[in-house]
């Protein structure tokens, strides 16, 4: 049915300590949301997609709005810190900067205000337009909760759309990014029905980088988003890049295997025979993009 | 300081609500502040689409702590609408789409209301339900509304009980069937159009009051102040001097706030709870379902000509996708028959034109009409017509398209417009002869051109007043009931009345917001039609005081008020040089010689207007003396570029004009062209989506998409024609609806010219263009 | 449900207040405070009629909840003008490209446009659209508010 006018009620918790809200989850089980900009959450709160009884504010906790690089250790950005936070980094920009422009690409920049990086993926909305770059940056989650902190690679974070491994005692305090690959380009390439502003109908995220390991002489990392019910990286389009020459005969091949790769629903957005074939178009547009990048540093 | 404006008519002075609402001090419905003893009202809704109701037990939610009623139809078995009172005020017996309400819950906060309305129960008997108009409109459909041919209909509309038919126009001119052997190109095709949503930045809103006295004020945001006044008192049976409706300022309307719609909920709601001012406001989620729509359509259409590109005949018949209730749609099925040809000199013609019964959301007056709806085939048709024979397509139209003096389909003269001048200014600013090279590789090219006319669709005899007095200084006080939405309405009274009177646009006020009780009549704020005759009303008032201020000052000067005139608030002798100015004079009057007694007093000029010679057309044939009191006519070119490989559009710049008669303020007249052009555009793309029981499936703004920023063109070249209306004020006809009637079919021709791909059913998107191009591609190889 | 009193700087103005949780910003700025200037267009952070500045920067207040705002500044569409009633050269620049129609979006498009030029005084005219895309206006076009910011911009002042 149609949403409420307003928020249904809640009582609202500012946590003092990381083990406070260990605590909460323990004792309040599902009745506890975490909160941290709102943005998807009181939209589905509204909707009556779910009805917490409390609210707990974490973004105000040590580290989750901070935002840390290191030249040699890499890149931790706390979970609260919000979108345009991330878009507008220094060094984001200058080391990360296939992350910024998909921060950049969330919805208005008001709403970029507000949205963060950590609901962004915690929502495991399959079409969350941060999660295909964290993914071919090879980020980690880091989760903390009763025993402790623990840090799980992206690739093994989502389970199916809004689920995660997070277990019901945790909560995810940032996402740690290595160095990335020395040399590397990277691109965001999303198809929204608006040219800007609006959910990802399809979303690629590639990075392309020297690698001497390689056949090819180049590594390429692709990742998809809004194609399947969760966000993925394309290893058989990754391998065909690794043993062929980087060319367009290549990267058409990868886009393809990217297109088989995606398993996408028909739903109001757009229908699946229609993304699959966006899949491709976008796979080899990122890669095209990637390697003019790559040839003119 | 800026030197006042004098004769501000044709002039593009500042609006006169500009201040306040750029600094939030505009007042909207919502802003209204009522104490604390404001109730909130939610609505029960129907989850079916189509059912029976069985039963509805409100007694959990009155046990909810700060519910103070529920409502439900039960206890008032009342009816409403505008040219056919087919709908219940809440649904009693049956519930006829997924949002059809059956009870209201009244509270201290909108918050308990809710929590209350979720707790109301009812209990439904499932119907077959029936989606599309054309197998709506089968004998063997499911029936809507069994006592169709019981409900109180206008003259001039044609329900056929025992079907979903709430409305059948024809019209009959010539003889189609032996036109067609003459016709050297013909062409035929099936033309459907989605219910969409007007989608205004601030939704529907009501606050009522019902005193125990039995004054009842409503409060709400309306195009309508006067039909909702008069619809309500009807349905509720009271009396219509004791409904007050309050409107202010419309946070955009485009026909979704005219008639009467859920504000009747909110007067039925506050009669539970008297002396208790009671606010519904509707959520942007039931803004899409819950309020109303414009109807779907389905146009069968077949045009021909002659080798000589002369148009010879037509046949149509149009379905319209009315929705649950068709209390106002029916006149948009009519307003769609009697201009069944578009803008076009045809000689034989046989159109259908029904509005029919769905289990879908309401569908009613929307911009344009029902035109954007027909024009979309009819302009895609003509295209191909122009191919046929060989033809560029602006040329065909300069051939075919209505001129002065024509006797068209109706058997009405064609009044004063210039068609082709519209065409040549459009056809010159998007420099149709020329073609662009596209952007990039995988991006094709195109133009594509349609015209248009629409008529104000409303009853014969739709009237306009206007009050005009003055204040001590010589400011002046125009009264009137027309409504300010967004198109500048106050502004245009301002100017008129300002020249009339000849006293500069700075001295006028417009007395708002409209209020019922103190405002003069108007018939409502639609069919672009307030600036023709609210102008002509405000006219006439204008007249009428300066009269009465010459001919007292003649009196005082003993000369003749022929000889005299009003310049900058200054009245003038044209023979003595003589000048007096108004201040005082206007409120006081003037002293006789040495005091010897007094003359004059406050000066109050009324004015009205309303058409007296509109006729009721054959129901048979459509024809008639009169149809409508005039068309404005316009036209539009599209230059757009698409992507292959995604099948994206991007319009790169769009040329109207439009034939206005005469530009009272040309900035605001761009303005709506501008607009005009970008909400046809975004319409092109857009539509409400159902699952196959009718829920709604896309009813908020993440999911329904307008155009945003990054979205709508940037460059419009906006431009009008002025050809005086013979009983326009200077020669004025509205504007407001017609700028985004081609749009649809312009972007559709200019798609068909880069791509070589027609399509026929709205809405348009990169998916269905691009799975569009790619079965051509499979197709050519 | 808990209630929270609340500081906040409200376009210059210290208010104190006590907010249940569940009230947005917007609700609260509307009823308690009554600067309704600030609209309620769609209470799902699409249509940026309720946006408003935070410290400077945009949000949409039907996305916020009230207590959050404690201990912050927030500028409303009231905030905008100068003390002396004058418009502000934005406000201004809106009058002269008459890019208002119904009016209301522009409160929500006058803040984000306000701190469009905050953080970039010269911006090109993909900027102030992608700035906007977040105040959906269906009046206008958007044709003549982009103009009336990029002249904003021209003149060096918001």
């Amino acid at each position: 049915m149609l949403a409420r006018p307003g928020l249904p009620t809640f009582d609202y918790i500012v946590p003092a300590t990381p083990n406070q809200v260990v605590q909460l989850l323990q004792e309040h089980g599902n009745a506890v949301r975490l909160m941290m900009g709102g943005t998807d959450l009181f939209v589905r709160m509204r909707q009556g997609a779910i009805r917490p009884k409390i609210l707990v504010d974490v973004k105000h906790l040590p580290g989750m709005r901070d935002i840390q690089h290191d030249e040699r250790a890499g890149l931790t950005v706390g979970a609260a810190v919000t979108m345009n936070e991330v878009a507008s980094h220094a060094p984001v920009r200058a080391h990360y900067p296939l992350l910024a422009e998909a921060a950049h690409s969330v919805a208005s920049y008001q709403v970029r205000n507000r949205a963060t990086m950590g609901g962004n993926l915690c929502n495991a909305s399959p079409c969350a337009d941060t999660a295909p770059a964290v993914l071919v940056l090879e980020g980690d989650l880091v989760l903390y909760g009763a025993s402790g902190e623990r840090a799980v690679p992206a690739e093994e974070f989502f389970v199916g759309p809004g689920s995660t491994v997070i277990q019901p005692d945790e909560f995810l305090t940032g996402i740690r990014f290595p160095l990335p690959p020395n040399g590397s380009q990277g691109k965001y390439m999303k198809l929204g029905r608006s040219k800007a502003g609006d959910l990802a109908l399809v979303g690629v995220a590639v990075l392309g980088f020297p690698d001497k390991t390689a056949a090819s002489g180049y590594g390429f990392r692709i990742a998809l988003g809004s194609v399947a019910p969760v966000p993925l990286r394309v290893a058989a389009a990754e391998k065909v890049l690794a043993l062929r020459p980087p060319d367009e005969n290549a990267f058409a091949l990868a886009a393809e295997k990217a297109m088989q790769a995606a398993a996408p629903i028909d739903d109001v957005r757009a229908s699946a025979a229609y993304q699959k074939a966006m899949v491709r178009t976008f796979t080899l547009r990122g890669l095209q993009k990637v390697w003019g990048q790559l040839c003119n540093t | 300081m800026t030197p006042p404006v004098l004769e501000p008519v044709g002039k593009s002075v500042q609006r006169v609500d500009m201040y306040d609402k750029l600094t939030g001090t505009a007042q909207f419905a919502d802003d209204l502040q009522f104490g604390p003893g404001l109730y909130y009202g939610r609505l029960v809704r129907s989850p079916c689409a189509h059912a029976l109701v069985k039963h509805i037990d409100s007694t959990k939610a009155l046990r909810l702590r700060g519910v103070k009623a529920v409502v439900t139809g039960q206890e008032l078995p009342a009816q409403i609408g505008l040219y056919l009172k087919d709908r219940p005020v809440f649904a009693r017996d049956r519930v006829r789409y997924v949002g059809d309400p059956v009870a209201g819950v009244i509270a201290v906060s909108e918050e308990i209301a809710e929590d209350a309305a979720q707790l109301v129960e009812v209990q439904y008997e499932e119907l077959p339900a029936v989606f599309d108009p054309l197998e709506a409109a089968q004998p063997d459909a499911p029936l809507l509304h069994p006592d169709l041919g019981k409900y109180e209909v206008a003259s001039f509309i044609f329900p056929q009980p025992g079907s979903n038919i709430s409305e059948h126009f024809k019209l009959r001119k010539g003889d189609t069937e032996s036109a067609w052997s003459r016709c050297a190109a013909i062409v035929e095709g099936t033309f459907r159009l989605p219910q969409i949503q007007h989608v205004p930045l601030e939704t529907h809103i009501a606050v009522a009051k019902w005193e125990s006295s039995g004054q009842v004020t409503l409060w709400t945001s309306t195009q309508s102040p006067f039909a909702e006044r008069d619809l309500i008192a009807q349905s509720l049976g009271i009396p219509h001097g004791n409904l007050r409706v309050v409107a202010p300022y419309v946070g955009g309307g485009f026909g979704g706030k005219a008639g009467v719609s859920m504000e009747v909920y909110a007067v039925v709601m506050a009669r539970a709870v008297k002396g208790h001012p009671v606010k519904l406001r509707m959520t942007r989620e039931e803004e899409f379902v819950g309020t109303t729509t414009r109807q779907s359509l389905v146009a069968r259409t077949k045009i021909g000509c002659d080798a000589e590109a002369n148009l010879l005949a037509m046949e149509t018949q149009y379905y319209f996708g009315g929705g649950a209730y068709n209390d106002y749609g029916v006149n948009i099925a009519r307003a769609a028959g009697y201009s069944c040809t578009g803008p076009y000199d045809i000689p034989n013609v046989k159109g259908d034109s029904y509005c029919v019964y769905t289990n879908l959301p309401i569908g009613s007056a929307m911009r344009g009409f029902g035109m954007p709806e027909i024009h979309w085939g009819i302009e895609q048709i003509m295209d191909q017509l122009a191919e046929k024979v060989g033809m560029d397509p602006a040329e065909f139209r300069r051939r075919n398209c209505v001129r002065t003096g024509d006797t068209i389909l109706t058997g009405m003269e064609m009044p004063q417009i210039d068609l082709v001048a519209c065409i040549d200014k459009v056809t010159e600013a998007a420099k149709w002869h020329n073609r662009e090279k596209p952007a990039a590789p995988h991006k094709k090219r195109g133009k594509g051109i349609a015209i248009m006319w629409k008529a104000p669709a409303m009853p014969p005899n739709p009237g306009s007043s206007a009050v005009l007095r003055f204040n001590e200084d010589a400011t002046v006080q125009v009264e009137i009931g027309a409504q300010e939405l967004g198109q500048g309405a106050f502004t245009v009274a301002a100017q008129i009345a300002a020249h009339a009177l000849g006293v500069p646009y700075e001295w006028v006020r417009v007395s708002a917001p409209i209020d019922t009780k103190f405002s003069p009549y108007e018939w409502q704020t639609v069919a672009s039609r307030i600036t023709w005759s609210m102008g002509n009303a405000i006219k006439v008032a204008a007249d009428d005081a300066k009269r009465q201020i010459l001919n007292m000052v003649a009196d005082h000067w003993g000369e003749d008020a022929a000889n005299l005139d009003i310049k900058n608030g200054r009245v003038i002798s044209y023979r003595s040089e003589r000048e007096l100015p108004l201040k005082n004079m206007v409120v006081y009057g003037l002293p006789n010689e040495d005091f010897e007694g007094w003359k004059g007093g406050p000066v109050v000029g009324q004015g009205k207007f309303m058409p007296t010679y509109v006729t009721n057309l054959d129901p048979e044939t459509g024809q008639g003396t009169r149809a409508v009191v005039h068309y404005t006519v316009g036209a539009q070119a599209v230059e757009l570029e698409v992507d292959t490989d995604t099948g994206q559009v991007e319009i790169l710049t769009v040329a109207s004009a439009y034939d206005v008669g005469k530009a009272i303020n040309p900035d605001l007249v761009m303005s709506q062209i501008e607009g005009g052009a970008v909400h046809g555009a975004s319409s092109t793309f857009e539509a409400l989506r159902f699952d196959d029981q009718g829920q709604p499936l896309n009813s908020d703004l993440a999911d329904y998409r307008i155009m945003t920023a990054v979205d709508a063109p940037r460059e419009i070249h906006g431009d009008f024609v002025e050809t005086p209306l013979e009983d326009g004020p200077w020669g004025a006809r509205g504007v407001g609806e017609h700028v985004m009637v081609p749009t649809a079919p312009a972007i559709a021709n200019a798609i068909h010219d880069a791509l070589g791909i027609r399509f026929n059913d709205l809405p348009l998107s990169a998916e269905k263009i691009f799975l569009a191009l790619r079965g051509k591609e499979q197709k050519e190889e | 449900m808990t209630i929270h009193s609340i500081t906040v700087t409200v376009n210059g103005k210290k208010e104190y207040l006590t907010v249940p949780s569940n009230m947005t910003l917007l609700v609260m700025l509307r009823d308690q405070l009554g600067l309704t200037g600030t609209k309620n267009g769609c209470t799902a952070g699409e249509c940026g009629a309720c946006t408003v500045l935070i410290d400077d920067e945009p949000v949409n207040s039907c996305m916020m909840l009230a207590l959050e705002a404690d201990g912050h500044e927030v500028t409303t569409v009231e905030g905008l003008g100068c003390d002396d009633g004058q418009l502000s050269p934005l406000q201004q620049a809106f009058a002269v490209h008459n890019a208002v129609q119904c009016g209301f979006c522009t409160p929500g498009m006058l803040i984000s446009a306000y701190a469009l030029l905050q953080r970039n005084p010269h911006p090109t005219e993909d900027e102030i659209r992608e700035a906007l895309v977040g105040n959906l206006c269906r009046c206008t076009g958007y044709l003549r508010i982009v103009n009336a910011v990029q002249d904003a911009a021209e003149k060096g002042k918001a």
